[in-house]
C-alpha cells in the first residue's frame, strides 16, 4: 500500500542519505536510522486517508525512532542482569518449584538459592542471560504478558507461547526490577 | 487470559516479514552504547513492534497538532509540538530541538522544507 502512495519515497533509506547528520557523520546513515519507506508506511497507517506527510516530518520521526531504540536500549542495559534475573527467577521458581524460601530474598544471596531450587531453574537462568533486560521493559511498553515467554523460550524464535497462570506473577516480578535497581 | 497474538501481531503472520528490518534495529541497538554487547534474537522483534506502536503514537499526536492548525499535511513542526506537549516523549526533546536548530541555522544543501511547502500548495 505504501509503495503505491504518492507521498511514499520508494527508495528506502537512500532518500535520507547523508545530507543532514546532526551527530557524527562517520557513522553511515543506514546504521543510524530505520528505512524511511517503512516508517512512512507505518505513519500513513496512523493517519486518515486524506492526511499527507511532509518529508521533513518523516525524517524527524525517523530520527525519533532511532532515538527511541537507543534510549530504551542504553537506559535499561544498565540494569544489572543478575539482580534482574534473580528477582525474576525467585518469583518464577516460587511458582514453578513451589519453593517459598528463595522467593523472598531477591538480593544477591537469594540468587543462588533461586537458581538451584527449581528443576529447570538453571536452564532458565542461562537463557535469561541471553535476553537483554531492555526487552523486558519493552514488553511492558507493549503491555504484553509474553515476558515470561521471552525468558523461557528466549532462544526459540518467534514462538510466543502463553504460560497459563504464570503471567501476572511474572509481570509482577519484572515490575520490581527497575524500581529496585534505581 | 492474555495472549500475545491477539492484539500484538507479534505471534501471528508477522513472524516472517516484519514491518521494520530487524538487522537495522539490532545495529541501532548496538550503536546506542558500548555496554550493549549481546542482543538476544527476540529483542529486535519486540523492538520492531514497539517502534511500530511508537511511530503510530507519535504520528497520531502530531496529526492532532496538524488538525488543530487546520492543515492537512504533517510537518516537522507538528512532530516537534507533539513531542514537547507529551511527557513520555521528553527524551526526544533534544532530537526535535537540534532538528529545529539544524534547519534554522541553515543547512547548505537543505533549506527549511516548511518554507518550501506552504499549506496553500498542499491544500
Amino acid at each position: 500500500m505504501a509503495d503505491g502512495a504518492p507521498a511514499s519515497p520508494g527508495g528506502g533509506s537512500h532518500e535520507s542519505g547523508g545530507d543532514q547528520s546532526p551527530r557524527s557523520s562517520n557513522v553511515r546513515e543506514q546504521d543510524r536510522f530505520l528505512p524511511i519507506a517503512n516508517i512512512s508506511r507505518i505513519m500513513k497507517k496512523a493517519l486518515p486517508s486524506n492526511g499527507k506527510i511532509a518529508k521533513d516530518a518523516k525524517e524527524t520521526v525517523q530520527e525519533c525512532v532511532s532515538e527511541f531504540i537507543s534510549f530504551v536500549t542504553s537506559e535499561y542495559a544498565n540494569i544489572r542482569i543478575p539482580v534482574c534475573v534473580c528477582m525474576y527467577i525467585s518469583g518464577y521458581v516460587e511458582m514453578e518449584g513451589d519453593t517459598k524460601g528463595s522467593a523472598k530474598g531477591g538480593e544477591g544471596s537469594g540468587r543462588k538459592d533461586a537458581v538451584q531450587s527449581g528443576p529447570n531453574a538453571q536452564l532458565e537462568f542461562m537463557s535469561c542471560l541471553t535476553v537483554p533486560t531492555n526487552s523486558l521493559i519493552v514488553m511492558q511498553l507493549l503491555h504484553q504478558s509474553s515476558f515470561s515467554q521471552g525468558i523461557n523460550y528466549g532462544n526459540s524464535q518467534g514462538k510466543w507461547r502463553k504460560l497459563d497462570g504464570k503471567m501476572d506473577e511474572a509481570n509482577n516480578a519484572v515490575a520490581v526490577v527497575p524500581v529496585a535497581e534505581r | 487470559m492474555r495472549q500475545a497474538g491477539t492484539y500484538s501481531g507479534i505471534s501471528g503472520r508477522n513472524n516472517g516479514p516484519h514491518s521494520l528490518p530487524l538487522a537495522r534495529i539490532k545495529r541501532i541497538m548496538k550503536g546506542s552504547s558500548d555496554e550493549v554487547k549481546m542482543i538476544s534474537g527476540d529483542a529486535p522483534i519486540v523492538f520492531s513492534k514497539a517502534c511500530e506502536l511508537f511511530i503510530e503514537e507519535i504520528t497520531k499526536r502530531s496529526w492532532a497538532v496538524t488538525v488543530q492548525g487546520k492543515r492537512r499535511t504533517l510537518h516537522k513542526e507538528d512532530v516537534a509540538s507533539a513531542v514537547v506537549a507529551t511527557d513520555v516523549f521528553d527524551f526526544l526533546v533534544n532530537v526535535v530541538d537540534s532538528d529545529h536548530h539544524r534547519s534554522s541555522s541553515g543547512n547548505s544543501d537543505k533549506s527549511d522544507p516548511a518554507v518550501i511547502l506552504p499549506e496553500t500548495r498542499v491544500l
